[in-house]
């Protein structure tokens, strides 16, 4: 592999291409470029090495390599993170999973399947649906994403709503720890193994306790039923009141999804457009699914709610090609935002549902006060915000006044009793905005767990956390407190 | 007991009707798991307080609730303290909108599904005697039941907890949001620790609406005959039905819920109505011709659950019953709930026990309530959990007197990976002040 073949003089690289061989490993820079980033493109750090290994023995002598050799690593699965999670801010080795992309078993009785770290997302769903089932979470990018980076970030996607996050579709895993030790926890779906929750503490710990090496998934049923509708209105706060009333009503939506003016604009310009008014102010786009027998029921009540939420036009899909379009225009839509913007930025804070005619009102004004547009783009049912910030990067200051306006957002979730992240993760984009949320001794708490299972710091070091800087000094004082 | 633990010491953070001094003279509770004081906080402050004092002074504490589970773990009869949480309870926050709710932990279930039933919501855990089990001993112990199939457990549930650490300082895990990934899932260390790292303060919940209908069905097999019940689920569970649940009860525990001594499924649905009759339809054209088949509309289903629930050994309640109770709570992959179950009815004659069990066709969850001779139980368990190994499954302990405990792997051997788990409890509790050995490895 790369372009020159191994020419180096470095010894750690060539004792790495002695575990993966010679065509497994990148080390030139032309080549180490791709690697300089993921879906998160602000900040740019050059790794040392990436290296291909193509099962778990070769991760954990990889991992014994850069540990013995107090080389940072991380782990990196498509790359296509928005948190910047797989950035080697210390010119980590980077361990890629591409290779270990192979789906180990399915077992229909018992619904669960096995698959390999670098197993592409929708690929197990595509292997699974002529039996009739499926794999439930569906982030955006899952036509390309990995189960291994799910499962590092706790991916979420449009139908989290009813079926959960990866989280609660995970049921064993085997894990390198950052000694090289490899470890199988979850006990191949049979629930509740006595002792702490492993399994889900490791899931969304975003690589930094362990590389996933092997995944058991719950696989699903396909749901005798679907419905999808579709609403538009000329009010934001009528679009964001039909949300908690079609929930109040008792319904679990499938999803429950929002766009704005903005982002219409976007999804009506790109690859995908349905062919949306464009001078609604907000649609919804809500799915429900489950006993055909029961579907007529919610959906009439889905559009009474929309009617008495002065809906300009509602509309249920006529067939699954409709369906598939109405996705396809959603689930592009960050992309989409490439259409109107030279550059975007997405954020993903979490409020409660409640008080999003609120927190909208307070992204409009944050839009207002700096200039740059913000398209929504959201899963309104779980009050999960995609703020996408518009910008140029080619205008001097602007990619920080959007850097500035996105941390606004979270902020205003925040304050509102919300997260900073539903489903991207931190990575190093909102280390410092984990403030907003948790006081030092929460953070502490965390990066205590941390070094039970990742001593050394080695593993993906300077992400999910703030910078040590005043935790240290709570420690500091903790310690003379003690003496 | 003035020299283990200071009463003045205490009665700095508590007022005295919170404080409860054990008779020198009791009888030592048959479960353990006491404490030489029993105190009754009713503020965080409070639970900082007594944790604080038991850090400084190296006392030991066990934690209830509301005792349920008083026979679950531990090789302590008494620690020096005994922090009960019944009184530490209510409803801290709900905003019916997001459907989640705040509540502090010494909340029993009952309570808090009253409280919510009023607004057409519901929490969707199913425990055991829900009128004592508090919310906190339910997540602290991963209590789940029969209804895990359609709604998950703590796990799924819990979305945010608010504890106080060993060293007496509040520390929030997650949120209020049904959705986050800020940080750790620290959630998911805490329930099922068994109160080792810390003490529960509040816990944030998802909700669901209240099911708009629901039914039961009682299939029983009146043969025996287990491939026959194997053979009808794996075509319900291959089929696009959403059974809630799909729970196979031995004969002894169908009998004393039924009046049939016979293995029995139990299948619940719950929907819109109209989905809820569809499903009964479904059910009845691929049940086999020998069975019987039995439907509970709603009120009488939920009689039949609430019946369900109070069969288990309760710890709360001191049993009067000369014969000696377990309770096991037995993993295994989810169809191999046939042979545990089978397994465990033999027990009846080959041991000499009462033995009622039931076991979840769709998550593989067992619970094996055992009555009999102490030797007799403390065979069958030894047994049950060889039984269940060669399934690759496992078996606790989930009640069993104090005495009993002593003589039996409550947890079984602990994983490969157990010193990271010590890791844990080093690094939350290094004094080892909460409940001291009630957990796998004497964690």
């Amino acid at each position: 592999m790369g372009l020159k073949g191994l020419k180096t003089k470095d010894k750690h690289i060539k004792n790495l291409a002695k575990i993966v061989g010679d065509r497994s490993i990148l080390h030139h820079k032309e080549d180490l470029l791709a690697y300089d980033c993921d879906g998160f493109t602000i900040h740019k750090y050059l790794p040392k090495a990436v290296v291909f290994p193509k099962d778990t023995l070769e991760v954990s002598r990889l991992v014994s390599y850069c540990s013995d050799n107090r080389l940072p690593f991380l782990a990196r699965g498509a790359g296509t993170g928005l948190s910047g999670g797989a950035i080697p801010v210390n010119g980590e080795v980077v361990i890629s999973l591409v290779k270990m992309k192979k789906l180990l078993s399915v077992d229909y009785e018992n619904k669960r399947a096995v698959v390999e770290p670098g197993f592409v997302n929708l690929k197990l769903t595509n292997s699974i649906s002529d039996k009739g089932y499926y794999y439930a979470p569906d982030p955006s990018s899952q036509y390309c994403c990995t189960i291994g980076g799910n499962v590092a970030e706790n991916a979420g996607g449009a139908h989290c709503l009813k079926y959960g996050v990866t989280t609660n579709h995970i049921l064993g895993l085997e894990v390198v720890l950052p000694n090289g030790e490899i470890i199988e926890i979850g006990n191949n779906g049979i629930p509740d193994s006595p002792g702490y929750d492993l399994l889900g503490l490791i899931t969304g710990s975003e690589g930094t306790l362990g590389i996933v090496t092997k995944i058991t998934v719950r696989i699903l049923k396909n749901p005798e039923a679907k419905q999808t509708v579709l609403a538009y209105f000329d009010d934001v706060s009528d679009g964001s009141h039909a949300v908690s009333d079609i929930i109040s009503a008792g319904i679990v939506p499938a999803a429950l999804e929002m766009m704005d003016k903005t982002a219409i604009e976007g999804v009506e310009s790109a690859a995908f457009p349905v062919g949306h008014p464009r001078d609604i102010k907000a649609l919804l786009l809500i799915e429900v699914d489950g006993i055909a027998a029961g579907i007529d029921e919610q959906i009439s009540q889905i559009l009474d709610v929309c009617k008495n939420r002065n809906v300009r036009e509602v509309k249920v899909a006529q067939d699954e090609a409709e369906r598939a379009r109405w996705w396809a225009n959603r689930k592009t839509g960050f992309g989409a935002m490439g259409a109107i913007s030279p550059d975007y930025l997405v954020q993903d804070g979490v409020i409660p549902r409640s008080r999003l005619p609120e927190v909208l009102n307070r992204i409009n004004q944050i839009s207002e006060e700096s200039g740059l547009r913000i398209a929504n783009i959201f899963h309104a049912g779980d009050g999960n915000l995609h703020p996408l910030v518009l910008f140029d990067a080619r205008i001097p200051g602007q990619t920080e006044l959007a850097l500035s306006a996105g941390s606004a957002c979270l902020q205003a979730c925040a304050d509102v009793g919300g997260t900073i992240t539903g489903e991207h993760g931190v990575g190093i984009e909102k280390r410092e905005e984990m403030r907003f949320v948790f006081t030092d001794e929460e953070i502490q708490a965390q990066t205590d767990i941390r070094e039970v299972f990742n001593p050394e710091n080695l593993l993906n070091a300077g992400k999910l956390f703030p910078s040590p800087g005043r935790c240290a000094e709570v420690k500091k004082e903790r310690k003379e407190a003690a003496l | 007991m003035l020299e283990t633990v200071s009463l003045s010491d205490l009665t700095s953070i508590l007022s005295q009707e919170q404080i409860m001094i054990e008779e020198e003279n009791n009888h030592p509770h048959p479960l353990g798991n006491g404490g030489y004081i029993t105190v009754f906080p009713e503020t965080e402050e409070e639970i900082q307080g007594i944790l604080q004092y038991a850090g400084d002074h190296g006392k030991k504490i066990t934690i209830q609730g509301g005792g349920t589970k008083r026979g679950f773990g531990g090789q302590t009869e008494k620690a020096d303290i005994l922090l009960s949480l019944s009184k530490y309870k209510g409803i801290v926050e709900h905003t019916v909108g997001n459907m989640t709710i705040t509540v502090k932990a010494g909340t029993t279930f009952q309570e808090l599904q009253t409280y919510l039933a009023a607004h057409r919501q519901r929490v969707s855990l199913d425990p055991a005697w829900p009128e004592y089990a508090t919310i906190g001993g339910i997540i602290n112990s991963n209590e789940s039941g029969p209804k895990r199939l359609g709604y998950g457990s703590s796990r799924d549930v819990v979305i945010g907890l608010r504890v106080v650490y060993p060293e007496g300082s509040i520390i929030r895990l997650g949120g209020k949001v049904v959705k986050n990934v800020a940080g750790y899932d620290m959630n998911k260390l805490f329930i099922g620790s068994m109160g080792t790292l810390a003490v529960m303060s509040e816990v944030i919940l998802k909700l669901r609406p209240l099911a708009k209908y629901e039914s039961l069905m009682l299939l029983s097999f009146p043969d025996g005959n287990l491939e026959a019940v194997r053979l009808f689920a794996t075509t319900l569970l291959e089929s696009m039905m959403e059974p809630v649940t799909l729970e196979l009860l031995t004969p002894a525990l169908s009998e004393k819920l039924t009046g049939q001594r016979v293995y029995t499924l139990a299948m619940s649905f719950e929907d819109v109505e109209s989905a809820v009759h569809y499903q009964e339809e479904f059910v009845k054209s691929i049940s086999p011709a020998q069975v019987q088949l039995d439907i509970l509309p709603q009120e009488k289903a939920q009689a039949f659950w609430d019946h369900f629930y109070i069969l288990k050994p309760n710890g709360a309640l001191l049993s009067t019953d000369t014969k000696t109770a377990a309770t096991v709570k037995i993993g295994v992959t989810n169809l191999d709930v046939l042979h545990v179950l089978k397994e465990s009815t033999l027990l009846q004659d080959s041991h000499n026990l009462v033995v009622q069990g039931h076991g979840g066709l769709g998550h593989g969850l067992c619970q094996v309530t055992l009555k009999g001779a102490s030797d007799d139980i403390l065979s069958a368990i030894a047994y049950l959990r060889q039984f269940v190994e060669q399934f690759n499954g496992y078996l606790i302990v989930t009640h069993l007197p104090y005495v009993l405990r002593q003589q039996v792997s409550v947890w079984g051997n602990p994983p490969s990976y157990f010193y990271l788990l010590e890791g844990i409890k080093a690094k939350v509790d290094p004094k080892r002040i909460l409940n001291d050995k009630r957990f796998v490895g004497g964690i």
